[in-house]
């Protein structure tokens, strides 16, 4: 895995305006990435996501900025950054959602940038890591780990 | 989990010379404030502040050897570090399924409409 970005495509059987509509409408974005928020999404608005977990009903938030809202081509927003701070490249994650019509549906390519700007490039550490540390001490924890966060995530 | 990142953690990482210390400690086992500074361009205090900042977020541990401190990369710790960077990838893939299933779905009860 390549730690500066994480980029993926994929193809969705639906045309570009239905998939922008399930990327940007609150309705929506609660049910893929259980997380509540207001606003509508237009350039230069800023506002939270908030995540509620079910079991214990711990409230967690994190505040975005839409950057680009273009429909049905282009939706980006920065998140990740502290609070108060004006996001821009160096303090914050660009989440960017290009949509390409492709014949009745849409090629969805999707990145998230800024991690190495962050100082999240650990690959090299992690090669060094494995290096030394083969095994299952290290693989079984992370696994489990893994598809816990896989299973709170659905 | 919202960002499955621990902040505290990934800026201790997030500096290259953290970053760097935390090489040779692995590929030495075992380091001081004075072997690390010797294979890095900056002071030993500088040195002694970075292990401070990695003690803190459990990155290293310490040992007293003599009159100096002997640190080691505390695995665990580090394999919850690089575990998360992973399943930040793991989440979006989820978040991305999701995506489709639901523009799919949408996308199907328009066309049995039309």
């Amino acid at each position: 895995m390549e730690y500066g970005s994480i980029e993926r495509e994929l193809h969705v059987d639906a045309s570009p305006e239905v998939v922008f509509e399930v990327l940007t409408s609150p309705e929506y974005i609660k049910d893929w990435w259980s997380a509540e928020t207001d606003t509508e999404m237009e350039a230069g608005t800023s506002s939270r996501f908030t995540w509620t977990d079910a079991n214990t009903g711990r409230e967690d938030s994190a505040p975005f900025t839409v950057m680009e809202s273009d429909p049905p081509r282009t939706f980006s927003f920065r998140w990740t950054y502290d609070e108060g701070v004006v996001p821009a490249p160096g303090n914050s994650l660009l989440v960017t959602f290009e949509l390409l019509p492709t014949g009745e549906g849409t090629t969805v390519r999707f990145k998230e940038t800024g991690y190495r700007e962050l100082g999240w490039e650990v690959a090299k550490l992690e090669a060094e890591y494995n290096d030394h540390r083969q095994g299952w001490d290290f693989y079984l924890p992370r696994a489990a780990a893994l598809a816990a966060q896989l299973a709170s995530a659905r | 989990m919202s960002t499955a990142v621990d902040d505290d953690l990934w800026s201790a990482i997030g500096d290259p010379t953290r970053r760097r210390m935390l090489d040779l400690l692995l590929a030495g086992g075992e380091g001081t404030a004075t072997t690390l500074s010797a294979d890095l361009p900056v002071t030993r205090q500088a040195v002694t502040k970075h292990l401070l900042v990695l003690d803190r977020v459990g990155l290293v541990r310490s040992a007293q050897a003599g009159r100096e401190k002997r640190y080691v990369v505390d695995d665990a710790q580090l394999a919850r570090a690089v575990a998360q960077l992973n399943a930040v990838g793991s989440l979006w893939d989820a978040r991305l399924r999701r995506i489709k299933s639901l523009a799919e779905a949408i996308q199907q009860s328009k066309n049995t409409k039309r």
